[in-house]
């Protein structure tokens, strides 16, 4: 019977990879639409959907 | 969420079982109290008059032989339901009645007056000179301990019950029903439940865009992991957990292991967060409801943790709201706005495994034979959320074109939120029985622990209290009047 992995063996093994440019990108933009985003669609949810009792 | 290799999946039949529960409680519309039976508990010094049926009809029963009713109930649908997930019958009748028995006593004991009792009035009338001030859902807390106490000092007890330790099916089954209870609160007050919806799922779009890429650049640029570890822990921690962990791990074509170590890490920390915040949310945010409860469900990670965060919330900051400023607050909008957050970010998460697969596949690194379909999306849908939004929506549109039944549509929702109740109280028990702290310390949990701690308490539980106030703050729920 194969014994199952444990969490510290598997993070041994695992290798150093440099943090790519698209990854940085793909970050960056993420933030970046978030942001932006967040401006949009508080506009939206103040003036369409207000919470007014 | 856990596949079953040959039955039916857990989500489906959550569905199934969710409704089931739903269509007999209205049977109240036509004259049959079909779950009338259903055990409730009140706040309680004489034992012996705590519990009760749900429906007056069926008092002759008794509390006894109500209780014993509900759970032969459940017994016969969830053990149909295990037999359609190909689970072994045998174990799962004695793994259920494990779970149903210890759960309801911690409920019980959860609703003894010097635990619950939270007003000085109630304290009064129950003749006790101090209490704990929990509320009457601390058989929630009383259960997660209780499971805590199996999972890591009764561990051969919690393997012969494991069958029916489904903490997953529980709350997915909690929630269908809590669908139509819903339903009813938003017909009565349909502009506030759109604005909190919609509210919603503005939240969740920010969370998504802002956590996620946050964790993956700390895990990634701090922490050294791979990619094939950074994506599904930055989906586990900022997300919604365990499936979220599992969808990325696929999308991204990570080693089954991979998904498998951060769910396990992700359970345990859920049940920290339910510990810690639905207290947090009492101190500081007794007077933003909506920002309480809906911060629960964006910082709270997996669904039963979440959704039940956000009863306790709910239960935790109406006491205080009454006793502080004399606000009565209508049950079930916080915990409503816990569940909403919630439902849209299992909705989403096909799709940004989806998004996932195809910026892996495009410029990050596609592994031999990859092809990413938009099937994929469907096949990851959380199933439940439709059985959640079937009861929403049937309850909505009686409640918005028949208001002459709203008094019926209320007793139904009634009897079907006490086995709600139940299934909630069974969730947070197999939380604790599954939340295995000293396996994890054994496997070596240490740097994956210290990723997960420093992304969640130090800016995910903030990130989501932000979002939660830039949406939620000023919104109330409606005040229960006369």
């Amino acid at each position: 019977m194969s014994e199952q992995p444990k969490i510290a063996e598997e993070l041994k093994k695992m290798e150093y990879e440099p943090l790519l440019p698209v990854e940085k990108k793909l970050i960056g933009w993420s933030i970046g639409l978030g942001v932006v985003l967040l401006g949009i669609l508080v506009w939206i949810s103040y003036t369409f959907f207000p919470s007014g009792q | 969420m856990e596949e079953e290799k040959q039955g039916i999946s857990e989500d489906w039949l959550s569905v199934w079982i969710g409704l089931l529960i739903f269509v007999l409680s209205l049977g109240v519309f036509v004259g049959a109290d079909l779950l009338g039976f259903g055990i409730t508990t009140g706040v309680w010094t004489d034992l012996a008059k705590a519990l009760k049926p749900v429906s007056k009809g069926f008092e002759g029963l008794g509390g006894l032989g109500s209780l014993i009713a509900t759970y032969v109930f459940l017994l016969v649908v969830m053990t149909i339901g295990a037999a359609a997930l190909k689970a072994n019958i045998g174990k799962f009748v004695v793994g259920f009645t494990a779970v149903f028995w210890i759960s309801y006593i911690c409920w019980i004991i959860g609703s003894y007056a010097n635990i619950a009792v939270n007003t000085p009035g109630d304290m009064k009338k129950f003749g006790i000179g101090w209490s704990l001030k929990l509320t009457a859902e601390s058989g929630f807390i009383v259960a997660l301990l209780a499971g805590l106490i199996v999972g890591n000092f009764f561990q051969g007890f919690a393997e012969s019950i494991k069958e029916a330790v489904r903490p997953e099916l529980y709350i997915k089954t909690a929630i269908v029903i809590l669908g139509g209870f819903l339903g009813v609160i938003a017909a009565e007050k349909l502009g506030l439940a759109t604005a909190v919806m919609f509210r919603g799922l503005c939240a969740i779009v920010e969370a998504y865009l802002v956590y996620w890429a946050l964790v993956y650049f700390a895990a990634r640029k701090y922490f050294k992991f791979s990619r094939e570890w950074a994506a599904p822990l930055a989906s586990g921690i900022s997300i919604c957990g365990v499936s979220a962990a599992i969808a990325t791990g696929g999308a991204i074509r990570a080693r089954p292991v991979v998904p498998i170590m951060v769910s396990s890490l992700v359970v345990i920390f859920a049940v920290v967060e339910l510990l810690i915040l639905p207290f947090l949310a009492e101190t500081f945010l007794w007077k933003e409801p909506m920002v309480a409860g809906a911060w629960m469900g964006l910082a709270v990670k997996t669904d039963g943790a979440a959704v039940a965060s956000g009863a306790i919330t709910e239960s935790l900051v109406r006491a205080k709201a009454l006793v502080m400023e004399g606000a009565n607050y209508k049950e079930g909008w916080m915990m409503g706005a816990a569940a909403t957050v919630k439902v849209f970010i299992d909705i989403f998460i096909g799709v940004w495994a989806f998004v996932l697969a195809i910026i892996w596949c495009s410029v990050i690194e596609c592994k031999p034979g990859e092809r990413v379909r938009p099937g994929q999306i469907w096949e990851r849908f959380p199933k439940f959320v439709l059985g959640y939004v079937a009861t929403f929506v049937a309850i909505l549109y009686l409640g918005l074109n028949f208001p002459d039944l709203l008094g019926k549509t209320k007793a139904a929702m009634g009897e079907g939120n006490v086995f709600r109740g139940i299934f909630f109280t069974m969730t947070f028990f197999t939380i604790g029985v599954v939340s295995n702290f000293k396996k994890l310390w054994e496997e070596g949990i240490g740097k994956l622990a210290a990723v997960y701690i420093l992304c969640l308490f130090g800016f995910i539980i903030w990130i989501g209290l932000i979002i939660s106030w830039i949406f939620f703050h000023g919104v109330k729920p409606p005040l229960i009047t006369g």
